[in-house]
Parts: C-alpha cells; structure tokens; sequence
C-alpha cells in the first residue's frame, strides 16, 4: 500500500500550541512519525543570564502558561538554598496550597483538551466550568487566574485571612463534588472508553527507557512522585497517596489525573488546617553567593528540575530548565506506531502535552 | 541510591582516576569524571545500579572550557560532571544505554556545538532550520538585533 505523509501542525485544529508532526500513514495505520519543536523558543535560558536573579522570577513564571507557579517555586527555592535562606513557615503553606491549586487546574483542563479532542464536548465544557472553581481561588488569593505572581524569593507576596480560608473551603467542597462527578462519568460512559482504552499504550519497561515522569508513569505502574520520593517544602508533612494505575493507556492517565486532583483538594484542606501564624516572607539579598544548585520538584506533569549556579553577582550565571514535556514528547514516537489515524488525536492528548515549557 | 557503593564501582573501575564525591543543595551528589569515562560510568549506573533516569543533561561555557552535568535521580540527586575543550568538543552519546537522552542531546549539541559520538540524529531540535547565529549558549554568541525589538543586552547593559 501506499505511504502517505500527512503534516499536523504546526498549525492544526489538534494542537494548543505549535509543534510540527510529520505522521506517514498506510491506510489507516501509521507506520512513522517525525517531529520538530522549537516553534515558541524564547531563548529563557539565555535571557535568565542577562537579568538580575528577581527580574527572573517574573520570566520563569512565563516558562509555562499553565504551571506557571510550581517554575517559579522549583526556580525560588533553589535561590533560597543558596542563599541560605530560612523562609517563613506561612510562607512555603501559601507556596504549596498554591502548587496543589495549580495542579487541580492543570489536571482539569488536559481533561476538557482531551474530551474536547476526542469530540465529547459535553465533558470538555463541564471540565472546564469546574476548573473555573479552582481559577477562582486562585484569583481571589493572588489576583491572577493563570500568572500568579504569587513567589518571591525569601516566601510568597500574598496572605490570607479567615474569612477567606472559610471561603476556600466551601470552594473545594464544591470541586471535590464536581470532580466525583467527572470520575463516574469516565467510569461508566461507554463512549469515553471505547475511544482511550488501550489506545497510547505505555509499558513500565517503555517509560523507564525514555525517562518519562509524572502521572504518565504513574499510569503505567511507575510509582514515582517527587512530593513524596524527595519531599520539597511541606511536603513530608502532609499526607496524601501517590496514584498509580497498571493499564498504562489514555484511559488510565485520565482516571490517575482525576484521583489525584482528589488527593490535592485534601491537600488544600490540610495546608488551610494547619496554617501556621506569623510573616509570609522574609527579605532576601539581592546578590547570591557563588555556588550550585540542582532544584527539583513534582509540576502538575510531573518532575521539573533546574539547575542554577551562582558566581556571587546580582545574575544568575547559568539556569537550566527541563520541563516534564520533553520526554513525554520522545515517548510519543512508540506511542504512535500502528495506530489508527483516528486516534491520533487521543494519543497526542493523552500525554498532556506543553509546548512551551518544552520549548522555552 | 547508594552513594558509597557507586563511587566504590567507579574506583575499581577507574583505577587510575582519583575519585572524589561532593555535594550540591539540595540533595545533589556530583562525582567528577574525564569525558572518556563518562560512557563507561552511566553504563555502571544502568547495569549495575538499575539507576535508569536521567533527568537532564545541562551544558554551560566556563571560558575556557564548556561543562556537562549528567544529572541522574533515584531517590535522591547523582550528577556525574565532565569538561569538554572548547574547541571542537566530542563525546560519545550515552543514548545506546539510554534512550530517554536522546533529546537531551540534541538539545545540548545545537545550543552548546557539542558533537555526540554515535548519536543517530544531531538535527537542530529548538533553534530554525536555517539558523545560522552559531551556538546561542556560548558566551561569546552576540544576540542578532530585532527589527523594532528591544535590545537585551544594551538595556541589561545600562
């Protein structure tokens, strides 16, 4: 039969954002792929060098249009550890809330892209009418839905009051109902299945060999998750499950991704239970002694890490991002071989895809 | 992740290298190897450790030499750090061992103009097909001037 080689993106109907695949088909199966990134390289990391190591926190949080703050967490705590710097209690309890706030919001959304991609709209717009619940919070602590600017190195520029701790709680409630809601309905929607179950398929075995991360490897039976393997902030003292699900396929990254937005609104009512007193941040200098840092954490996709190192100036010498995108990117190339063309566009979803963090 | 015994294997393996294993905030341990003995090394990792993820690679110019972080995690931080020359730096890809470097370093190679020694496909990854700037992370790369942009430089400049 004949090959055929059909373009999707960098502009197309199925992407968010731009990123050029080259799918060669026979029939109705697809025997290559081929892709291109780099569509939306900003140049960060080169342009972190030239900006003092505050001026960078506002461009790290525009790493992302969609975990923007667990960057600009990943990016504050490694500066804070080579400062040396102690930052307030109240301080890393907002920073976190904000990071599994983020996370709801994350999850919600790839789900609504999803639904949306598979052409059951009625879940994207209920997905995404609920996400609004978790945008909300967001907005009225910090003032921005999706940059928050909420991180600031030495703990976070925002506090909150009583009325609005009491205030947040009605809202999880509400979401935690909503996302109940969701679970049943991919549970038991036949159409939902038929269309992601056993479709971008994943083994251990392929997840290890591509480094990937995230509840992607948490969906194919990789019990990996920074919050609790390397516990960063508060995080050793919280409690909360790691998802993981032995499918390894669409449908088992959807029902990980929901459970676990589950397991972060109990994190929100915990961080908002054991609030502690006292100042939200503590002034930090401006120049940073010389020195490294290698600065992990578990984003809405999973581990982000940077590496920062210091020569004793007010900028940064050198900062290396490395998104969770990337190797779900390169483990997409295994996930499209001998599909069918129809579910291309479940595949390409399924992996919560973010160009821009890829590509910064 | 046992760092004693990683740095035991690669002293008997290395026999003629003084190895040393140091630490980075947070949670970071570096051990410092000649980049022929880097392939050998993340061999010893995979085989014998079972230490299969490779979070990144990160390429920066010192001057007068450009560095390169393995940076490898399992359960906790293990970075192997080597120097290339700056001229004309070679090493080879550790992609047979692991396949998840595969863009790791691509991306190094275009951004820092270093050669992997094996690697099936070197195509630029981020930077246009018809780039022609040299490597945008070396020091002494000058950022072209946008047409009606701002000028990075001049303005962090002044």
């Amino acid at each position: 039969m004949t090959k055929v080689t059909i373009p999707i993106g960098p502009q197309h109907p199925l992407l968010k954002e731009p990123l050029s695949f080259l799918v060669t088909v026979e029939g109705e199966r697809v025997v290559d792929s081929k892709m291109r990134l780099g569509y939306v390289h900003r140049g960060i990391e080169r342009l972190c060098q030239q900006r003092t190591y505050v001026q960078n926190v506002h461009l790290m949080e525009r790493v992302c249009g969609i975990c923007s703050h667990v960057h600009t967490t990943t990016y504050c705590q490694g500066v804070e550890a080579l400062l040396g710097l102690e930052v307030p209690e109240r301080g890393l309890y907002l920073r976190t809330l904000l990071c599994e706030l983020e996370r709801i919001h994350s999850h919600l959304l790839w789900l609504g892209v999803l639904a949306k991609n598979m052409g059951f709209d009625t879940i994207f717009m209920y997905a995404w009418r609920y996400r609004e619940i978790a945008l909300d919070i967001m907005e009225s602590l910090s003032g921005g839905r999706v940059s928050h600017a909420v991180n600031i190195i030495g703990g976070v520029r925002i506090d909150m009051d009583a009325a609005q701790v009491e205030a947040v709680l009605g809202q999880l409630d509400e979401l935690d109902t909503h996302i109940t809601t969701l679970l049943g309905v991919i549970e038991h929607e036949k159409t939902f299945r038929v269309r992601t179950q056993n479709v971008g398929l994943l083994s251990p075995e392929q997840v290890r060999r591509y480094c990937v991360v995230g509840p992607v490897a948490r969906a194919s039976d990789v019990d990996v998750d920074l919050r609790r393997d390397a516990p960063y902030s508060i995080y050793d003292r919280l409690d909360f499950k790691v998802i993981t699900h032995a499918d390894g396929d669409v449908w088992a990254r959807t029902v990980v991704r929901l459970l676990e937005c589950v397991e972060s609104t109990k994190l929100c009512r915990q961080i908002l239970a054991s609030l502690p007193d006292g100042p939200t941040s503590t002034r930090a200098p401006r120049k940073v002694p010389a020195g490294e840092v290698v600065s992990r954490s578990e984003a809405p996709r999973g581990e982000v890490i940077y590496y920062i190192r210091s020569n004793g100036k007010d900028k940064p010498a050198r900062v290396k991002v490395r998104t969770p995108t990337l190797p779900s990117l390169l483990a997409l190339y295994d996930q499209l071989r001998d599909v069918n063309v129809a579910d291309i566009s479940v595949v390409l979803s399924g992996v919560d895809l973010c160009i821009a963090c890829a590509d910064r | 992740m046992n760092n004693d015994a990683i740095l035991q294997s690669f002293r008997d393996a290395f026999p003629d290298l003084d190895l040393e294993i140091t630490s980075l905030p947070v949670d970071e341990h570096v051990i410092a190897l000649p980049a022929d003995r880097v392939h050998a090394a993340v061999a010893i990792l995979v085989e014998q450790f079972g230490i299969y993820h490779l979070s990144t690679i990160t390429g920066q110019d010192r001057d007068e030499n450009l560095e390169l972080f393995y940076h490898f995690w399992q359960g906790h931080g293990l970075t192997l750090r080597t120097s290339l020359p700056y001229d004309a730096p070679v090493i080879p890809t550790v992609t047979d061992l692991i396949p998840g470097a595969t863009f790791y370093e691509r991306e190094v190679c275009e951004m820092l103009d270093v050669t992997f020694e094996g690697h099936a496909n070197l195509e630029p990854l981020f930077l246009p097909d018809n780039w022609e700037g040299g490597a945008p992370l070396r020091k002494d790369f000058v950022v072209p001037p946008v047409e009606g942009g701002l000028d990075v430089d001049k303005e962090a400049a002044a």
